[in-house]
């Protein structure tokens, strides 16, 4: 066979691959995908964190502590540690901290206190995070000055070459090449509000102007996805061919008119996307380790609300009032406050 | 410290006024006049006696008729909007947009936000919180001496200070020395006590930012309203998502600074992105005679 008929074969291969791939409904996508799911939940008036296939099936509480609430799992990308927070006390006392566990559930260990957003290098070995901004507890989620690297390795932080500058961020994450750091900014570094690409070892930084909030890269780095408000996910394409990244066109619209969808992350194989959804709310200060402020935040209650996964397809737009045939499934059922999922990469 | 310089260079006048009438240019029939005093964690306020005074107006538009009768009992309210430097001091994340200047008023600040900082401030003072954070929508204990929200009967009282008619110093003209607004903000906040004060000492009432109040926002709220204290309508259901705004701001039209324009404001409270750049606050509290004249002893100690 020459090269060129090899050619024609494979794609023709890919095309029919992609065919009978599209006639497949997501819930038979989803139970033939070998990653898992992990994402923060509320039981017996605790934050916990549950694990479940990426169907939703098997969802079972990975940490049962009754002592400690745990929130906003981030798994390495090498799907071997879940790195999250754990809040111990109430109200302006609260200490969060930072812990790091197998992704068993076993060989907890802490790595700092008044530590949040947690983020992974594409590697594994470095953990960075965002240290709180005062030891004084708020669930305000952009509460944050500074950023750290702890190497995992070696147990030593280091700050990030412009840690003095970088205020009010949240929601960070790597770029898969490792050069380029993702994050929103309220409030901070002279900007109201933004997303930022902040160089990874340096200290340039680019406003991608594009308002909203929460962005991540997709597994391969050709996508961010956001929330652009509070009732939309975007995907577009992340252009890296000139000198400092661009935003492209856009790929995936989700929406939902009447619920608040949030908290989007990518299934390692790229296929789908998860998000959390449910009603707007403040949340309800009376139940333990709860806040009273926006539902979508890190430790405020959220009742109702569930995990939801999309199937990327070939993109267009997702309304999910009345989702297209097989694109969307509902993975988590009793909104137990499930929010903040985050895939985990299972080896074949 | 240029606001409390500022301040400090009022006190003369604000001694004056002890000794005169504050009705003279208007509705208010009260005689005593206001007192500066400085809080023990450092911030200038201005004690109000109370009084009786026209509150809304049957000129304007219709959320401001009918202009009707209010008493209000004595109180203690900031002489400024609260700034960077106060919101940093209680050590809460600054939700503004612009801070360069630690003077600044904050802004993009929700609802909750700001009955937070009223609460943190009254533990730095050892004053009990009127906001209680473990019940839903955190209910204002009004009868408590910590720091709260101004209900809006009482932030038209203080702006007016004593006057009557659309600005408590005379004609839109000089609005320019007693207001950052649209005409001359520079699409922007700017420091705190830089514009003239009001007749009572108070900085900012028409402009700068405008001012959250404890009240729910009702358009019809004056036709049916308490003569005594109001504090505002019941929350019902969805209604309570809007509070009363007082206040013009950076952006707003010499109209909208008047002293008795109301705005009804989606608090923000379930908005993780609160981005509203014009959003700022000021505190009051009830104080008894017998704290007032201990810290009236313990201001003029330190002047």
């Amino acid at each position: 066979m020459t090269i060129t008929r090899l050619s024609t074969f494979l794609l023709m291969a890919t095309a029919l691959d992609s065919t009978a791939r599209a006639a497949e409904s997501i819930e038979t996508l989803l139970a033939r995908t070998p990653h898992k799911l992990i994402c923060e939940g509320y039981a017996n008036n605790n934050w916990e964190l549950f694990i479940m296939n990426a169907d939703g099936s098997k969802l079972r509480n990975l940490t049962n502590t009754a002592d400690s609430h745990e929130i906003y799992p981030q798994a390495s990308p090498d799907g071997s540690m879940i790195a999250f927070l754990s809040d111990v006390g109430a109200g302006r006392t609260t200490v969060r901290s930072l812990w790091v566990m197998d992704v068993t559930g076993e060989n907890r260990r802490k790595i700092s206190d008044y530590a949040r957003q947690p983020f992974w290098s594409p590697d594994s070995k470095t953990l960075a995070y965002l240290p709180q901004e005062f030891k004084k507890f708020s669930v305000i989620d952009y509460s944050t000055k500074g950023m750290v690297f702890h190497n995992l390795e070696t147990g030593k932080d280091r700050p990030h070459p412009n840690s003095g500058k970088i205020h009010h961020l949240y929601n960070p994450g790597f770029s898969p090449d490792g050069k380029w750091i993702v994050a929103t900014v309220h409030s901070g570094m002279g900007l109201g509000h933004g997303t930022l690409l902040i160089e990874a070892d340096g200290k340039r930084i680019v406003n991608l102007k594009t308002g909203g909030c929460r962005p991540t890269f997709s597994p391969s780095g050709k996508f961010l996805a956001w929330g652009p408000g509070d009732h939309e996910i975007k995907v577009v394409e992340f252009d890296r061919a000139g000198d400092l990244p661009a935003l492209g066109k856009t790929r995936l619209q989700i929406f939902h008119k009447k619920d608040k969808i949030y908290h989007v992350d990518w299934c390692p194989n790229e296929q789908f996307l998860t998000i959390s959804q449910g009603k707007p709310g403040k949340g309800n200060p009376a139940m333990p380790g709860t806040y009273e402020a926006a539902s979508e935040i890190v430790g405020v209650h959220a009742d109702g609300w569930n995990i939801v996964a999309i199937a990327i397809g070939d993109g267009g737009t997702v309304d999910l009032q009345n989702p297209p045939a097989g694109r969307v499934l509902q993975l988590t059922n009793d909104g137990r406050s499930y929010k903040e999922s985050e895939w985990i990469s299972v080896k074949q | 410290m240029t606001t409390i310089r500022s301040t400090l260079l009022l006190l003369p006048a604000l001694v004056l006024l002890n000794s005169c009438k504050s009705d003279s240019s208007g509705s208010g029939t009260d005689t005593r006049g206001p007192i500066q005093i400085t809080t023990s964690s450092g911030v200038p306020m201005i004690h109000l006696a109370g009084g009786n005074f026209t509150m809304g107006s049957d000129k304007e538009s219709a959320d401001e008729k009918p202009a009707h009768e209010v008493r209000i009992s004595a109180f203690l309210i900031d002489a400024h909007e609260v700034t960077h430097e106060m919101f940093a001091k209680a050590e809460l994340p600054n939700p503004s947009h612009w801070q360069e200047h630690p003077q600044m008023p904050v802004e993009q600040v929700r609802w909750r936000d700001a009955r937070r900082y009223c609460n943190e401030r009254s533990l730095m003072e050892e004053l009990t919180p009127c906001y209680d954070e473990s019940k839903p929508g955190w209910p204002c204990d009004f009868d408590t001496n910590g720091y709260r929200l101004p209900t809006e009967a009482e932030w038209e009282f203080a702006c007016r200070a004593g006057g009557s008619g659309r600005y408590g110093f005379g004609d839109t003209g000089k609005l320019k020395q007693y207001a950052w607004f649209d005409a001359n903000s520079g699409e922007r906040t700017h420091p705190a006590g830089s514009r003239k004060p009001n007749a009572w000492g108070i900085f900012d009432m028409y402009g700068n930012v405008s001012e959250w109040c404890e009240d729910i926002y009702a358009p019809d709220y004056y036709a049916k309203n308490s003569s005594d204290d109001p504090v505002g309508p019941v929350a019902t259901g969805a209604m309570s998502d809007k509070r009363v705004m007082r206040g013009g701001n950076w952006k707003s039209s010499a109209d909208m600074c008047r002293a008795t324009f109301r705005k009804g404001q989606i608090t923000g409270d379930s908005d993780a992105c609160f981005n509203t750049d014009y959003c700022g606050f000021r505190c009051v509290r009830r104080v008894s005679p017998k704290e007032l004249k201990a810290l009236q002893g313990a201001t003029s100690g330190t002047n």
